[in-house]
């Protein structure tokens, strides 16, 4: 064996105590922290504050304000700590899609078919309130829609806010305005796919396969059909091809 | 001068000032641990920040049980944690680009170093050799002198595992400084067989 350099404990000691000193923060840190406090819109603040509620299947209720029920069982647990967290990255511009399932059989019928048929908006798109009407086979329905909207329980995740009136206009939010334009900015702004280099695969954004992805491989697409084009396959985790054409 | 609990149970009910005083008596401290974790100021500040928002947030479920510094530790390192896993590929990119300009431009070694700046990179670069709970308690330990029983209050283990952990990131980081030392540098290694 070669000899080694030991190194004392005292020196071991001193190292350490030197790299971990503490350094002092400056008074802006408080203060940002502060305004961020007083700020009405903060992705975490919203994400940790939101009432959220389950039954075994899937997500029933999310609002801003309120108390939900707290969960009756692990699964209900489950299900509202991981609608948390998939909030909380989504308004944080990290996920373009939820993977927790919602529960719809406690709607109206109505309001069931139009929920579900606004659950399968692609993200960052929008649909007319009339479009909406027309697809679930009620094309003179227009303001009922527009109602069964405005009384989404699950808004965000069921995305009532990519719905918007034919003529362009924003229409209305349950949640407020300010907050559906926000969204659908954020929406804007956030990618949907992204592929990795080393592997060919394609994912939607906030897939966990994609966020082990090493950031030099990281690929940002358009569609599925423009990573194929190139030679990707999509995830079998997240099913991009399923969701998005 | 107004102590930490009397301070925390002001923040339950929504005391800005209170809040503001608690967050300016461990900012510091805060900061050092989430930087060492993270590596980048910025990423520490967020982290920071996050954390503490859950303090007041989430002020209600504190228990009077917890000393407050033991419970912020183990906020912050949570938020730290996730921050981690969430990017830890993600890093890989920014850390071969810190890397290239690692000489006296990292932000980690602009204050005045009680050891000098070489001494600080051994351990910052030995330290990534560190299994990651090893170097959150070492952290820890370093930064504000936490006694195990706090560590296994942060961290929600056992105080066994706690020293066991902290043994062997010690042994680990012993271990890679004193090969540093000893390896010649690889220039010097192809003169010498030239």
């Amino acid at each position: 064996m070669t000899p080694r350099t030991t190194l004392t404990h005292d020196d071991l000691e001193s190292s350490l105590t030197a790299h971990f000193h503490p350094v002092p923060a400056t008074g802006d840190l408080v203060r940002r922290t502060l305004d961020a406090l007083r700020d009405d819109f903060r992705p975490e603040r919203f994400a940790e504050l939101a009432q959220i509620e389950a039954s075994d299947r899937g997500i029933r209720m999310l609002s801003p304000e309120g108390e939900a029920r707290p969960p009756a069982s692990a699964a209900e647990k489950r299900l509202t700590a991981k609608a948390r967290e998939e909030l909380f990255e989504y308004l944080e511009g990290r996920r373009s899609f939820f993977s927790v399932p919602v529960d719809f059989s406690a709607m109206p019928s109505f309001q069931r078919k139009v929920l579900e048929r606004t659950y399968r908006i692609p993200f960052g798109e929008t649909r007319s309130y009339a479009r909406i009407a027309r697809e679930i086979g009620n094309p003179r329905a227009v303001r009922a829609v527009g109602t069964a909207l405005g009384r989404n329980p699950v808004p965000i995740i069921v995305p009532c806010h990519r719905v918007l009136r034919s003529d362009g206009s924003l229409g209305g939010y349950g949640l407020g305005l300010p907050l559906k334009v926000r969204l659908l900015g954020l929406e804007r702004a956030t990618p949907v796919l992204e592929g990795c280099a080393t592997t060919g695969i394609v994912c939607r954004v906030g897939c966990p396969d994609a966020m082990r992805m090493r950031e030099d491989s990281r690929v940002v697409f358009a569609s599925v059909a423009d990573a194929r084009s190139v030679g990707y396959r999509p995830c079998k985790v997240c099913r991009p091809a399923d969701a998005i054409a | 001068m107004t102590t930490d609990r009397e301070l925390m149970q002001r923040v339950a009910q929504g005391d800005e000032p209170a809040f503001a005083e608690l967050a300016n008596r461990y900012s510091g401290r805060l900061l050092t641990l989430a930087w060492r974790l993270l590596g980048e100021r910025a990423d520490a500040e967020d982290a920071v920040q996050r954390a503490l928002l859950k303090v007041y947030t989430s002020a209600g479920t504190y228990r009077p049980e917890w000393a407050v510094s033991t419970w912020l530790y183990r906020l912050s390192t949570n938020v730290c944690v996730d921050e981690i896993r969430r990017r830890r590929s993600r890093s890989s990119l920014r850390q071969a680009m810190r890397e290239e300009g690692v000489d006296g431009q990292g932000p980690l070694f602009s204050g005045t170093a009680v050891a000098g700046p070489a001494r600080r990179l051994d351990v910052r670069r030995a330290l990534e050799s560190v299994p990651l709970e090893a170097r959150i308690l070492l952290a820890l330990r370093y930064v504000d002198g936490l006694s195990y029983q706090e560590l296994a209050r942060v961290r929600g283990i056992s105080v066994n595992t706690v020293k066991s952990q902290l043994a062997r990131g010690k042994s680990i980081l012993k271990m890679a400084l004193s090969e540093r030392r000893r390896r010649p540098r690889p220039a010097a290694r192809v003169a010498k067989g030239a």
